[in-house]
This record gives C-alpha cells, sequence and structure tokens, in this order.
C-alpha cells in the first residue's frame, strides 16, 4: 500500500508540475506569437469601439517591415507603473515602424541573459532591455551575438551594438520639484522611491533642488518601499508622510507602489501627486494634479530607424526637453491657472538648462 | 525627537500596526490550524497571491466587498485542495507541495488577471470596504480611534485568536483535532477520523490565508498589483513558530512584526541620513533575535510535518 502511494504521489508530482509549467506557458503564450498589429488592435478595442472589420483592415495596411523586437523585463508589464510604460512605447514605437514585438515578464535576475540569448537566437533584430538592471546581461549577450543589436534604456553603455536610451532623470526631478513646491501650502512635500537606484536617487535630488528653488521653506521627506509592487506598503508610507510632516504634495518612482501612495491621499482635501511617466492624470483629477511624461516611444524609435539604416551603436540617444522626449502632461483644475502658467515658465528655463546651473 | 513623543504620532504608529499586522495575522492563523493538524503549509504565499486576485475580481464585477472577501476564502480553499489531496491521500512530502503551490498559483493568478484586464498602462480600481465604527467606543480619546475604527474584516481578524484559543483548549473537537497532529496513530484508535480532520484544517487554512490575500486588495488596497503579496506569507510562516503554536503567541508575533515595519517606515522619515536599507532590515532582525531565543521546536506539534500512513503499523 504505501508503496503504491509513493508511486501515485510521483504520478500527482509530475502532473502538478506539468501544471505549472503549463500555467507559466499559459502566461507567456498568448503574447509570444502576436504581431504589434494584432496587440495593438487589442488594445484598440479596449479603448476605442472600433468595428472588427476595420480592425482587420488596419491590421492588413500596417506595412511589414520584417524587423522583430523583443522586450525582456523583471516585473510585469500589467504592473500599472514602469513595466507597462516600457511595454506600450515598445508597442506604439514598433506599431509605426511596422516591426513585430514579443516580449517575456517577470523574468528573474539569474535568467536575464538566458532569455537574451534565446531571442538572440531567434534573430530578433533589436533587443529592448528596459532598465539599468539589465546592464551586465546586456553586454554578455552582446559580445556574444554581435549581429543582434540592443537597446539599453537608462544604460551607460556604448559599443558597437548596444545603444543606450537615457531620458534625463534630473530634468524629470527638476519639473516635478518646480510644480510640487508651488502647489505646497504647508510646505511639506514627499518623495516614495522604490529602491535606491541612481536614477532615482538623481530625480529625488533634483526634485528637492527644484522645489527649495521656487519656495526656500520647503521641507522634503522620502522614504524608500524597498519593492516596486508592494501597494499596500505604498499607502502605509503615504499616510505616515501625512500624519507625521503634514506632506501635501507627493512624487513617486516606484511604479504600483505609487498607486497605492494615491489611496492614501484620496479621501483628504487639498493633497495631490504627481504622476510619471505616464500622462496620468486627467482634468478633473483630484490627486494627479499634473505628470512629468517620459515619450519612451520616441527615443525606441530612433533606435528602430537607426537598425534600419544600419547605423546603430556605439551612442546614447538621450531624452529630455529639449528634443520632445520630456513634457509636461494634463493639469487638473487643481492647479490655478497662474500656477499653470508659472509652471511653463520654469519649465522653459529647465530647457534652456538655466533654471538650476 | 520631540515628533517622535507626541501623542497624534504614537497612536498613528499603533494605527499603522495594527493595519500591517491584520493580513499577517490571518495567514498565521490559516497555519496554525494547518500544523496544529500536522500539515505543514509552506505555500501560504501562494495561496494569499490567488485569493487577493480573485477577491479583487469578483470584487471588481459584482461592486460587493463582501462577495469579494467570500471569493477570496473560496479560492483560497480550491487552491489549497491541490496540496490537501497530495499530502494527505498520497502522503506526499508537505514543503515540495507547499513550495509547487507558491509556484503555482501566483502564475495563474497573474495569468487570470491579463486575461481579464489585458495590458492596461494604470492599475484597475476596484472596490474597497469602508470602515465601521463601533457606535460610543469609537468616541473615546486615544483608544477609540485605535481600536474601534476599522473596517468589519479587522475586528473579524483580533476576534479569531480568542475564538482559535477556545477552540483548541476548552472544546472537545479543538483537542481532537490538536491530537491529530500530535499522534494521528492513538487519535484514530480513539475513533477520530484522521484524514477528515487533516481536510477541515486543509479548508480553514485555505479560506483564511485567502481572506489574508483579499484583504491585501480591497481593504489596504483597492487595486492588485502582481507581486502585492511581497513574501507576507513567509512572515506568517515564521510568526506561527515565534508564536509557538498558540494563537495569542501567533497574535503577538504579528503585532510585533507590523509594530517593525511600522516604525521602520517612520525613522526613514524622521532619520533621512541613515541607509534606509539598514531600517528596512529592523523587522527581520527583530523575527531573527526573537526565533532565535524563544523559537522552541519541543513546542510544536509532535507529528507536524510527517505524512500519516494509516494502514502501517
Amino acid at each position: 500500500m504505501k508503496k503504491t502511494m509513493k508511486t501515485a504521489s510521483l504520478i500527482m508530482a509530475a502532473v502538478l508540475t506539468a501544471m505549472s509549467l503549463a500555467a507559466c506557458g499559459g502566461t507567456a503564450a498568448p503574447t509570444k506569437a502576436e504581431t504589434s498589429a494584432a496587440e495593438t488592435s487589442a488594445t484598440e478595442a479596449a479603448k476605442a469601439e472600433t468595428t472588427k472589420a476595420a480592425e482587420t483592415k488596419a491590421a492588413e495596411t500596417t506595412k511589414a517591415s520584417g524587423y522583430k523586437v523583443a522586450m525582456v523585463l523583471d516585473s510585469s508589464v500589467s504592473d500599472g507603473g514602469w513595466g507597462a510604460s516600457c511595454y506600450q512605447a515598445m508597442v506604439n514605437a514598433a506599431k509605426d515602424s511596422g516591426w513585430e514585438t514579443v516580449y517575456t515578464d517577470n523574468v528573474a535576475t539569474a535568467d536575464f541573459t538566458t532569455v537574451m540569448t534565446d531571442y538572440a537566437e531567434l534573430g530578433y533584430n533589436l533587443i529592448f532591455a528596459p532598465g539599468n538592471q539589465y546592464t551586465d546581461a546586456v553586454k554578455q549577450v552582446a559580445e556574444e551575438y554581435p549581429d543582434i543589436k540592443f537597446a539599453l534604456l537608462n544604460g551607460t553603455v556604448e559599443t558597437k551594438n548596444i545603444t543606450s536610451i537615457l531620458p534625463d532623470a534630473k530634468q524629470i526631478g527638476y519639473m516635478a520639484g518646480a510644480l510640487a513646491g508651488l502647489m505646497s501650502k504647508t510646505n511639506n512635500i514627499g518623495f516614495i522611491g522604490g529602491m535606491e537606484l541612481d536614477t532615482t536617487k538623481a530625480k529625488l535630488e533634483c526634485y528637492e533642488k527644484a522645489a527649495k528653488k521656487v519656495n526656500p521653506d520647503i521641507k522634503v521627506s522620502s522614504a524608500y518601499a524597498g519593492s516596486f509592487s508592494d501597494t499596500a506598503k505604498g499607502k502605509e508610507i503615504a499616510s505616515s508622510m501625512v500624519s507625521t510632516y503634514d506632506v501635501d504634495v507627493m512624487f513617486g518612482d516606484a511604479s504600483a507602489v505609487d498607486t497605492g501612495a494615491r489611496e492614501a491621499l484620496a479621501g483628504s482635501e487639498g493633497r495631490y501627486d504627481i504622476g510619471q511617466p505616464g500622462d496620468l492624470g486627467s482634468v478633473d483629477n483630484k490627486i494627479i494634479i499634473c505628470s512629468v511624461v517620459t515619450d519612451n516611444a520616441a527615443l525606441l524609435k530612433a533606435c528602430m530607424k537607426d537598425v534600419e539604416a544600419d547605423t546603430f551603436g556605439g551612442k546614447t540617444i538621450y531624452g529630455d526637453l529639449s528634443n520632445g522626449c520630456l513634457s509636461i502632461g494634463t493639469f487638473s483644475n487643481a492647479v490655478p491657472q497662474d500656477i499653470q502658467k508659472q509652471y511653463k515658465e520654469i519649465v522653459d528655463q529647465i530647457k534652456a538648462e538655466t533654471y538650476i546651473q | 525627537m520631540d515628533a517622535f513623543f507626541n501623542i497624534n504620532f504614537l497612536t498613528e504608529l499603533l494605527l499603522s500596526t495594527i493595519r500591517m499586522a491584520t493580513p499577517i495575522l490571518f495567514v498565521a492563523l490559516a497555519e496554525t490550524y494547518s500544523e496544529r493538524a500536522g500539515l505543514v503549509n509552506i505555500g501560504l504565499d501562494g495561496i494569499m497571491s490567488f485569493g487577493a486576485l480573485i477577491g479583487f475580481l469578483i470584487g471588481y464585477k459584482t461592486g460587493s466587498p463582501t462577495v469579494g472577501i467570500l471569493a477570496g476564502a473560496l479560492s483560497g480553499i480550491a487552491i489549497n485542495m491541490v496540496y490537501a489531496f497530495c499530502t494527505i491521500h498520497l502522503c506526499a512530502p508537505q514543503i515540495v507541495y507547499g513550495m509547487a503551490i507558491n509556484i503555482f498559483a501566483p502564475a495563474l493568478a497573474s495569468f487570470i488577471y491579463r486575461l481579464s484586464f489585458s495590458d492596461t498602462s494604470t492599475l484597475i480600481q476596484g472596490v474597497s470596504m469602508k470602515a465601521l465604527p463601533i457606535p460610543v467606543l469609537s468616541s473615546i480619546p486615544v483608544l477609540g480611534p485605535l481600536f474601534f475604527n476599522h473596517i468589519p474584516l479587522v475586528y473579524f481578524a483580533y476576534l479569531l485568536v480568542p475564538a482559535t484559543a477556545v477552540f483548541f483548549n476548552r472544546t472537545k473537537a479543538g483537542l481532537n483535532f490538536k491530537a491529530v497532529g500530535e499522534f494521528p496513530k492513538a487519535a484514530e484508535t480513539l475513533g477520530i477520523n484522521v484524514i477528515f480532520q487533516k481536510y477541515l484544517a486543509c479548508i480553514i487554512c485555505g479560506a483564511l490565508a485567502g481572506v489574508g490575500g483579499a484583504y491585501l486588495t480591497i481593504c489596504y488596497t483597492s487595486t492588485y498589483s502582481e507581486g502585492i503579496v511581497a513574501g507576507r506569507g513567509f512572515i506568517a510562516l515564521s510568526a506561527v513558530i515565534f508564536g509557538r503554536w498558540m494563537p495569542s503567541g501567533v497574535l503577538l508575533a504579528c503585532l510585533l512584526f507590523g509594530f517593525c515595519d511600522a516604525l521602520q517606515i517612520r525613522l526613514q522619515l524622521l532619520s533621512p541620513s541613515t541607509p534606509y536599507q539598514l531600517l528596512q532590515m529592523i523587522p527581520y532582525l527583530c523575527t531573527l533575535f526573537v526565533l532565535a531565543f524563544f523559537g522552541i521546536r519541543k513546542s510544536g506539534p509532535k507529528a507536524n510535518g510527517q505524512p500519516y500512513y494509516r494502514e502501517e503499523r
């Protein structure tokens, strides 16, 4: 009896393993084979109610260039923050250039190289690594596959087949800080980081500088969640900032954690958040007063152009206010007209690099 | 430093302790039931993620937080039945299957999330449970907001602690239940249905862990993001050992952890010059320290983690 039970348990183990593998495969399955046309039509279907006939037409007319881009992501494409915005950027850039897209998300750090190597073997023209943390993996795989191109977001590497894409973290910090300084009535503003990345540190530093420039009495509180996905922690941090320092304007660099922080602000009058990297706000939004928008799609499109023209590599594509890759998002009604005007003037100074030397 | 000793600050600190301890308390009580029947279930993190998603999803579709919480409980039971069947009927290694649940359940959860919402650039806002202040008592200064102004689920979690203690120590059913985790063979000879008790343990464990997950997406916040559980299941696991498999001990362990985490956030704000990594270690260091001094293995159920072969002598 004991023996048959053991055999049975082994069989169960095999079935369960197969099931979890199937589940893992399942997560990736709908993404692997899809073309950009199919994906965008899916999102379009969700957004605007276009007829099915019109969509298939659109899919047919999308010029197929034969180029393919793959993205490797350690978080999820539906995290409502960094992962989602990078994924959207890739899809939008690919749609305009007629490229095919695939992605693999929730990849553990130890598997970065394996997944990238797979895509390189499959002959993807461009591999998009959205973050500084992929640098070592990209370097390693890029060396082994000199014909495959790599785009490294927030990177600092330039080789024959690696191009770094670098949105200006300083300008992002200045833009958020200036608005927070203008809007704060309690003279206390907050910043929530996910992890202490170089870009996050730069944003925090510049956020503080710009806020102090518009209002010398400003005090900045900052805390790190140690996570990009723990929304509950974000809510807890935000409410502790409110209760301890009476913080009334916040800015975050922590994806889903920021969403949690916004929940803590909901329900209390006159406490606001500044969104990033997408344009998250709207005119009647009570919490998000404005967003600092990073257009990663435009930067990625520049990479794609380079691949097509065979001029790829050996450079860093910067994204800042002057080339339109950074911009001001939608203001909400909570921001008075005179502050909007004042803020736009400051942003013009940041753009001209005369605001803070 | 004057900010530290002001009454508002302390109230907020304790309030945040209660909020942060609640989800861990649910899951730690779940594990207490499971281990008292001799089943070590390390798949709590997985069950929580699944409960978090299903609770959120059903709450979002029906617009009712209560239905969402119930759905979270049911989904927790469903996932835990896989573990129950393999470990109770097939006598498979419990740790291995707990781990399998930890890998399988979150992957299934994110798969279902994407099927339901495709790829959105912002998180979907679901329903959230409203606070239910207890009349009269909630207007007592300091103590009122601290203990009597919460959502119903918080009261439920804390009432579950004495209820569990009474069940385990004062009722026949509870003693039978515990006997299964101590010496199943002897329990069987006394006419206790060991297999039934073990399944019951798994149902309670799945339901409470599922509620713990759903609490995160319906009560704490009103959104679901992948990875929202953030290791709370493992903290609960250590809280059970730390609390010596007793409900009161488990409560203490959860409160201590919640307190350290709440304190950690506030220390980050009060002393920005201290590296935040050091402060974030506080809850874990505290757990490690207490476990090293107070975690006595002897106090656990004797047959904990061992498979029960009914027909073996």
